[in-house]
C-alpha cells in the first residue's frame, strides 16, 4: 500500500526513480518465448479505449495501448508515453513531453496530435468523466464542440493540457485506459471497426478475436521499452467458473480465478495450495439507502439498520475469510485509507431503541421493507443473511432481485430505497470514492445514488479535492468519511480481494490492487514463463 | 412437386405472424420492463449529457412505436440493424455465430437419433424384460439430468482426469472439441427418441401386416427394417423435429459450460448488455430455425408416409 502522505514532488521524483527501475528490470535474467494462456469470464464488449467501461476490455486495452503515464504495482504514476512532464505553479497546466521514436503497431510514429485526437475522441465515448476536468471538455462531451479547447499541441512531441481548476488526481487519469493514445488515421479509417481491430503502441499487438472464444495478442518487437519476453498472449473466454477451474487443473490455463466457495479448499489442496494468490483490491461491497425516500429519510431508521447488520458472518461464512471485513468506506488498499475509521457497531438493543424512537417499535409501520439487489448467487445469499439479521430487530425485508441493468435503472431513478451497490475505484484516490459517491453535485446516476446531501461533507470534499496529496488532504477525507458513516448513508460489508490461481512458472505478474482475477490489469510485458 | 411447394409456401406465410409476434414481445419486454441500453453501456457512472448523446446515437430518444416501426422496416429490407456494443451489423454477428450452434445442434441431433433409436429398438425387442427396464431407465435419466451437471461430469471424467478430450472451447473447429458438448446436448433428447421409438415399435408389432410378414417367413432383422421401423418412424420424426427446438433451448447452457461460441451465448450476453438489436436478431434466428425444423418434419412426413402426400 502506498504511504498516506506522498506529495506531488514525491510523485515526480518517483517517476524518475521508477523509470530507472524499469531499465534495471530489463537486465534481469528472464526467459523469452512462450504463450501465456489467460482467461476472461465474458467476451470483452470492445477493444476501443473510448468505448470500454469494463475490466475485461481494459485488461486487453492495457496491453495493446499505452497512455501518457501508467500505474506501477504500488499504484504510483510512472512514465509511459510521456518521458517527462511539468506542472504550472497554479496546478492547472500540465505539459507532457513525449518520448521520441515511439511507433504504433502499423509503423507510424507517435505525435502529440495523436494525444489530442485520442482525448477528444474518448471524451465523446463512454467514460467522458476522465476528461471533464480539462477546460472545454464539457462542450465536447455534450456534443457542442469538436475540439477540447484546453488541449494544445505545442510541437510534435509536446502537448499541453489546461484544467478548469487544480485537480491533484489528474495524473491518475492520465494513466487510465480511457486515456490510451490511438493513431488518428487508423481510428478514423476504421470507424466503429476500430473496436475489433485495435492499433496502439502497446507491448503486444492485436492478432485476432473470435467472439466469445478467444482474443490473441503477439509481442510488438518495436515497443519503446523493448520487446516483451512472451511471444503471445491468448485470452480464452470461459463464462462458467467451474469450467475455468477444470481448464486450469487440466493444465490448459496458466492463471484463473478461484471458484466461489472453494477459497479454503484450494488452500488445503496439496496440488493447488502453492498456486493460490489472494490480495486486496480497491472495492467495497455495501448496502445503501436512498436518504430522500421514507422511511430512510429518518436518520434513526438508517442507523437502526446499520447497527443490526453484522458483516462478520458474511465474511466468515459466505466468503470464507478470503475478503476483509469493512470498517469504513475506503478499502485498505487505497491510498488515504484511515485505519482509525469506525463503523456503526453491531448493537441490536440500540437498533431496537432507535426504531422505537422513530415510531417503528418492533418494525411497526415498516414491514415489509423492499431490499433491491442485482442477480448473482453471492448477492442473493448476502441478501438472505441481511434479511435474517434485520428480522432480529423486527424488520421484515422483502427481497427483490433484478438483473444488473434493470437494478441500475431503479437505483438511478431513485425508486429503490434500500439496495445493494458496491464501488470499485477507477483510480487510487479517495476523491474517486468519497466525492463521486457522496458529494451533493453527484446525486443520482453520476455516483451518489444515496442522494446524500450534507453541506459540511461537500465543503470537506471540495477542499480536499483541490489539495495536493498529504496529511491535510487525508484528514479532510477521513472526517468526511466518518460523517457519512455516522449518518448511515450506506453500510459497508466487506472490501474486495482478488482470488487467483497462478501457475508457479508464471513470473513477473504484478498483483495490482486494480486487478480482479481472472482479469489482470497489470502489464503483461513484464511477465515471463520459467519452464 | 406441387404438394411440396404448397407445404413450403404455407410454412413461409406462417412465419410472418410468428416473426411479428415474437419480435414485438421481445421488443416490449426490453423497452418497458428492463433497463436502459445507454445506461447499461456506461457502467456505474452515468454522465447525463453523455447519456443523452448515446440515446440519440442509439435512436432511443424516439417513441417506442417509432423505434419498433423502424426496426420492422429495416427487417423488410433484410437489415437487422447495428449492435449497440459491437457497433457492426447484427446480420454479420449472427452469421459469425450460427455455424457453431448449428454444428452443435446437428451433432447432438445425430447422437440422439442414433442412440435413441438403438435404445428404443433394443428395449422393444423384449418388452417388460430387464433389458427393457434398463434401457428405459437410461432414457429417463437422459431426459431428467440437468445439462449443466452432465456437462461438468463428462468434462471432469474425460478431460480433467483422463485427458482424452479438451475441457472446453471451439479449438480450430476439430471434432475433438465437439464431442463433449454434443454428447451433453444430445443426452437431453436421446431419452425422448428412445421412448417414442420403443412405444411406436410395440404399437406396430401388434398390427396385422406384421403378423402376415412374420408368417411369410421374413427374418427378424428384415422385418424390423422393412416393416416395423418405417411405420414406427412417423411419431419418431415428430419427436426429432420438436427435439431440435429443445436442443436450441438447451444450447445456451451447453454453450456456457463448454465455452462454445454459439448463438445461445450471444443471446444470453446480449440480454445482459441490453444490446437490443442483437437480442431481436438472435431471437428471430431461433424462431426461424424452429419454423424450419417444423417444415422439415412436414417434408419428412411426405417421404415416410404416402398417406400424407394424398392428403396434401
Amino acid at each position: 500500500m502506498i504511504g498516506a502522505g506522498h506529495g506531488l514532488g514525491a510523485i515526480l521524483a518517483g517517476i524518475a526513480v521508477l523509470a530507472a527501475t524499469s531499465l534495471g528490470e530489463a537486465q534481469e535474467a528472464r526467459k523469452s518465448g512462450g504463450t501465456l494462456r489467460a482467461v476472461f469470464v465474458t467476451d470483452p464488449p470492445t477493444l476501443d479505449p473510448a468505448e470500454a467501461t469494463d475490466l475485461t476490455s481494459a485488461a486487453v486495452i492495457r496491453q495493446v495501448f499505452d497512455a501518457l503515464l501508467e500505474l506501477d504495482d504500488r499504484l504510483r504514476p510512472v512514465a509511459a508515453l510521456a518521458a517527462s512532464f511539468t506542472q504550472s505553479a497554479d496546478q492547472r497546466v500540465y505539459t507532457f513531453r513525449l518520448r521520441s521514436g515511439v511507433r504504433f503497431h502499423n509503423g507510424r510514429e507517435l505525435r502529440a496530435a495523436d494525444v489530442k485526437y485520442s482525448f477528444e475522441r474518448a471524451a465523446r465515448g463512454k467514460r467522458p468523466w476522465v476528461f471533464e476536468k480539462i477546460t472545454g471538455a464539457r462542450e465536447v462531451i455534450a456534443g457542442r464542440a469538436g475540439e477540447i479547447a484546453g488541449i494544445r499541441v505545442v510541437d510534435d512531441l509536446t502537448v499541453e493540457i489546461r484544467l478548469d481548476r487544480p485537480f491533484p488526481p489528474f495524473l491518475y487519469l492520465m494513466a487510465y485506459d480511457a486515456a490510451s493514445v490511438v493513431p488518428r488515421a487508423e481510428a478514423d479509417t476504421r470507424g466503429a471497426g476500430f473496436a475489433s481491430h485495435p492499433v496502439g503502441t502497446g507491448a503486444f499487438r492485436f492478432v485476432s478475436w473470435r467472439r466469445d472464444d478467444q482474443v490473441v495478442l503477439e509481442r510488438f518487437p518495436e515497443h519503446f521499452r523493448g520487446p516483451a519476453p512472451l511471444d503471445r498472449v491468448v485470452f480464452r473466454i470461459i463464462p462458467a467458473e467451474i469450467t475455468r477451474f477444470n481448464e486450469y487443473r487440466a493444465g490448459q490455463l496458466d492463471l484463473t480465478d478461484i471458484p466461489t466457495g472453494q477459497c479454503q479448499s484450494v488452500q488445503r489442496d496439496p496440488k493447488l495450495s502453492g498456486d493460490v494468490a489472494i490480495w486486496p483490491t480497491l472495492g467495497t461491497h455495501a448496502v445503501r439507502f436512498n436518504v430522500e425516500r421514507p422511511p430512510f429519510n429518518d436518520l434513526r431508521v438508517r442507523r437502526a439498520i446499520a447497527h443490526a447488520i453484522d458483516p462478520s458472518i458474511i465474511v466468515d461464512r459466505l466468503l470464507e475469510r478470503c475478503v476483509a471485513p469493512a470498517r469504513g468506506l475506503l478499502p485498505p488498499a487505497l491510498p488515504g485509507y484511515n485505519p482509525e475509521v469506525k463503523r456503526l457497531a453491531l448493537d441490536r438493543d440500540l437498533a431496537r431503541r432507535l426504531l422505537a424512537e422513530a415510531g417503528h417499535a418492533g418494525g411497526k409501520g415498516l414491514n415489509p421493507l423492499a431490499y433491491h439487489f442485482n442477480t448473482t448467487d453471492i448477492n442473493q445469499r448476502i441478501a438472505e443473511l441481511v434479511q435474517a439479521q434485520l428480522k432480529e430487530i423486527g424488520v421484515a425485508l422483502e427481497l427483490r432481485r433484478l438483473d444488473w441493468a434493470a437494478h441500475l435503472k431503479l437505483v438511478d431513478q431513485g425508486t429503490a430505497g434500500f439496495f445493494r451497490q458496491a464501488w470499485i475505484a477507477d483510480y487510487p484516490d479517495p476523491e474517486n470514492f468519497l466525492t463521486v459517491l457522496f458529494h451533493s453535485r453527484n446525486a443520482g446516476a453520476p455516483g451518489n445514488t444515496s442522494r446524500y446531501r450534507n453541506p459540511r461533507v461537500d465543503r470537506l470534499l471540495d477542499e480536499a479535492d483541490l489539495m495536493a496529496p498529504g496529511r491535510a488532504r487525508d484528514a479532510r477525507y477521513h472526517e468526511a468519511e466518518q460523517i457519512v458513516l455516522d449518518d448511515a448513508a450506506w453500510v459497508s460489508l466487506y472490501h474486495y480481494s482478488s482470488r487467483a490461481l497462478i501457475k508457479p512458472y508464471v513470473k513477473g505478474l504484478e498483483r495490482s490492487p486494480q486487478s480482479s482475477a481472472p482479469e489482470f490489469l497489470s502489464p503483461l510485458r513484464k511477465v515471463w514463463l520459467d519452464r | 412437386m406441387g404438394e411440396l411447394l404448397r407445404v413450403v409456401a404455407g410454412r413461409v406465410v406462417a412465419v410472418v405472424p410468428v416473426v411479428f409476434g415474437i419480435t414485438l414481445l421481445v421488443f416490449l419486454l426490453n423497452a418497458v420492463a428492463l433497463g436502459d441500453p445507454a445506461r447499461a453501456a456506461m457502467g456505474q457512472r452515468g454522465d447525463p449529457e453523455a447519456l443523452a448523446r448515446i440515446r440519440r446515437d442509439y435512436a432511443l430518444d424516439r417513441p417506442l412505436a417509432a423505434q419498433y416501426g423502424a426496426w420492422m422496416s429495416r427487417l423488410a429490407r433484410g437489415d437487422l440493424g447495428h449492435s449497440y456494443h459491437q457497433q457492426r451489423p447484427v446480420t454479420e454477428i449472427i452469421a459469425e455465430r450460427a455455424p457453431a450452434t448449428l454444428r452443435l445442434a446437428l451433432a447432438a441431433t445425430l447422437i440422439s437419433v442414433i442412440a435413441g433409436v438403438a435404445i428404443g429398438v433394443v428395449a422393444a425387442r423384449r418388452p417388460g424384460s430387464l433389458v427393457d427396464h434398463a434401457m428405459m431407465a437410461t432414457a429417463v435419466l437422459g431426459i431428467s439430468t440437468p445439462v449443466f451437471w452432465l456437462g461438468m461430469m463428462l468434462s471432469l471424467v474425460f478431460a480433467v482426469t483422463l485427458h482424452w478430450l479438451p475441457v472446453s472451447g471451439y479449438g480450430d473447429g476439430d471434432w475433438r472439441h465437439l464431442v463433449l458438448p454434443s454428447l451433453t446436448l444430445g443426452a437431453l433428447h436421446t431419452g425422448s427418441v428412445a421412448r417414442m421409438t420403443r412405444g411406436s415399435l410395440l404399437e406396430v408389432a401388434r398390427q396385422d401386416y406384421m403378423t402376415t410378414a412374420r408368417a411369410k417367413g421374413l427374418s427378424e432383422p428384415l422385418l424390423l427394417i422393412k416393416h416395423a421401423l418405417r411405420n414406427a418412424a412417423i411419431p419418431v420424426v415428430t419427436v426429432i423435429g420438436i427435439g431440435l427446438a429443445d436442443l436450441l433451448v438447451g444450447a445456451p447452457l451447453t454453450e456456457t459450460v463448454f465455452a462454445w461460441p454459439g448463438l445461445g451465448r450471444l443471446l444470453v450476453a446480449s440480454v445482459g448488455q441490453r444490446d437490443l438489436p442483437v437480442v431481436m436478431g438472435a431471437v428471430l434466428a431461433f424462431a426461424l430455425v424452429y419454423v424450419a425444423a417444423n417444415l422439415l418434419v412436414d417434408l419428412a412426413y411426405l417421404v415416410v408416409d404416402p398417406r400424407t402426400r394424398a392428403n396434401h
